[in-house]
């Protein structure tokens, strides 16, 4: 019967020639006696790997409570949750922040300024084909060459001391330069043309309080928001907007 | 995905933080092989130490096995929170996972495509999946027969149909209680051989003079062991 269980194990380990191979299979199929044999010899080790398997398990137990592994894990486990909570919780913080600072933060007025000068004072409207003076000063201005176009307004309205509009781009180019004092003057001056159509004076004297944002400028800018509210001036729906967001 | 992104991938890897962020994205793909294509195989030193253990017969296998073992171990506090198991259930199911992934890299199975890690707790996953279907459809108190199926891989359709009706027959309780009559030497050598090692393995393990001794006393043993098992 040894002899048998060598043969069978030369098969199994690949030890057999092709032809022996083909000659095994085949008394399988017709020596049940040897069909037995190879049965047994695979039942064997079918019982033998069950109780590696059951062996380990023990061990695996046995390891588990000398390295006390799993009340270790006990600590790791919360540890790594948390972290993804943390992680969520950051997530949803940003969302919140994001949506306070785009939504719901009240901007400050020298903000709103600085944001209406940079949207609606970058360029001036020219008239296109026109090629006097005042057009050419606002091209230079659109160019970004604020001091000679500040000098080509000053030019114009020395040679016409009642023109309005270089006088109110004087000051609005005073203002891109942060020059506010001298904008102010400027602002001032042209708010007494009540009988100008459609005058910004009193806007932009709002305007550039609110930009300067001395002690008094914002209660001052306020005041001036409100009159061009109610008196229906030039820049009414701009005032009304910043008026309730103050 | 080019070399130059292999390579800040590789670089990114490098950061715990980054590595834990993907794993835990991988992990929750619960698709070893959709994780893993858009970057290269990555297995860690400690990983590569394990498997390199495991797959050499002999005590550094019984090393790499126990390193294997503990280097999961969270899993089950893991399957406890996420799948509602018993500490039990879910330390047995971790044990399963552990030996059939041992056996699956002595065979050869793991191709390395993903971490050991990501592997192993596809495995786990898997397993404890099967735990919870089998008991929400009723199955778990259904009897487990042995099967030889796994062994008889090499046989014809013929000849496995003979073989698989006689194994049918095997009274697997008795064969198992002989077992244990068949002395210590005898069946410490047959388990060595039944987890898959060579003769030379065995002899270098148990102190046999020559593999062949070994191989001469592990037929002894399995003719002892049929002896045992016909006369009852």
């Amino acid at each position: 019967m040894e002899d048998n269980l060598e043969y069978i194990d030369s098969y199994f380990k690949g030890n057999l020639h092709p032809d022996q191979t083909k000659q095994f299979e085949q008394r399988i199929a017709n020596d049940r006696n040897f069909a037995e044999e190879v049965t047994f010899y695979l039942s064997a080790k079918q019982a033998l790997k069950k109780e590696i398997i059951t062996e380990k398990k023990r061990w695996f137990k046995e390891l588990a409570e000398q390295n006390s592994s799993l009340s270790r894990v006990r600590q790791i486990t919360p540890v790594r949750k948390l972290w993804v909570y943390a992680a969520a919780a950051a997530v949803i913080t940003c969302i919140f922040f994001a949506g306070y600072i785009l939504f719901i933060k009240p901007v400050s007025p020298s903000q709103m300024a600085k944001q209406y000068i940079e949207k609606k004072l970058q360029r001036l409207d020219v008239t296109m084909g026109e090629k006097d003076s005042l057009q050419n000063a606002k091209w230079t201005y659109n160019d970004g060459q604020l001091e000679v176009a500040l000098e080509k307004f000053k030019r114009i309205v020395q040679a016409d001391s009642s023109n309005f509009d270089a006088k109110i781009y004087s000051g609005i180019v005073y203002l891109r330069l942060e020059n506010y004092d001298k904008a102010l003057e400027y602002f001032q001056e042209l708010e007494k043309y009540t009988s100008h159509y459609a005058n910004p004076a009193t806007f932009y004297h709002a305007l550039t309080l609110m930009k300067r944002n001395r002690p008094g400028d914002k209660l001052e800018a306020k005041q001036l928001l409100k009159q061009v509210e109610q008196n229906d001036l030039e820049g009414k729906k701009t005032a009304k907007q910043w008026l309730n967001k103050w | 995905m080019n070399d130059k992104d292999f390579v800040a991938g590789r670089i990114g890897m490098e950061t715990n933080h980054t590595y834990f962020i993907l794993y835990f994205v991988f992990i929750n793909l619960e698709d070893e092989h959709a994780s893993v294509k858009f970057l290269k195989p990555f297995i860690q030193t400690d990983e590569r130490e394990i498997i390199d253990n495991i797959l050499q017969n002999g005590p550094e296998r019984k090393k790499g096995e126990e390193h294997l073992f503990h280097r999961y171990a969270y899993f089950i506090q893991q399957a406890v929170y996420k799948y509602s198991l018993s500490r039990e259930d879910a330390f047995d199911v971790y044990g399963d996972t552990i030996i059939s992934a041992i056996e699956k890299i002595i065979e050869g199975s793991f191709q390395r495509r993903s971490s050991l890690k990501t592997w192993i707790y596809q495995i786990f996953h898997n397993k404890c999946v099967d735990l919870l279907r089998k008991r929400t459809t009723n199955k778990q108190s259904i009897h487990r027969t042995v099967s030889i199926s796994d062994l008889l891989a090499q046989f014809t359709d013929p000849s496995k149909t003979i073989i698989q009706e006689l194994a049918d027959k095997t009274d697997w309780d008795v064969l198992r209680q002989k077992l244990n009559q068949i002395g210590d030497s005898c069946r410490r050598l047959l388990l060595l051989w039944a987890d898959g090692y060579s003769d030379k393995e065995i002899a270098a393990t148990l102190e046999y003079k020559t593999a062949d001794v070994v191989k001469t006393s592990r037929l002894r043993c399995l003719g002892k062991l049929k002896q045992l098992y016909k006369t009852t």
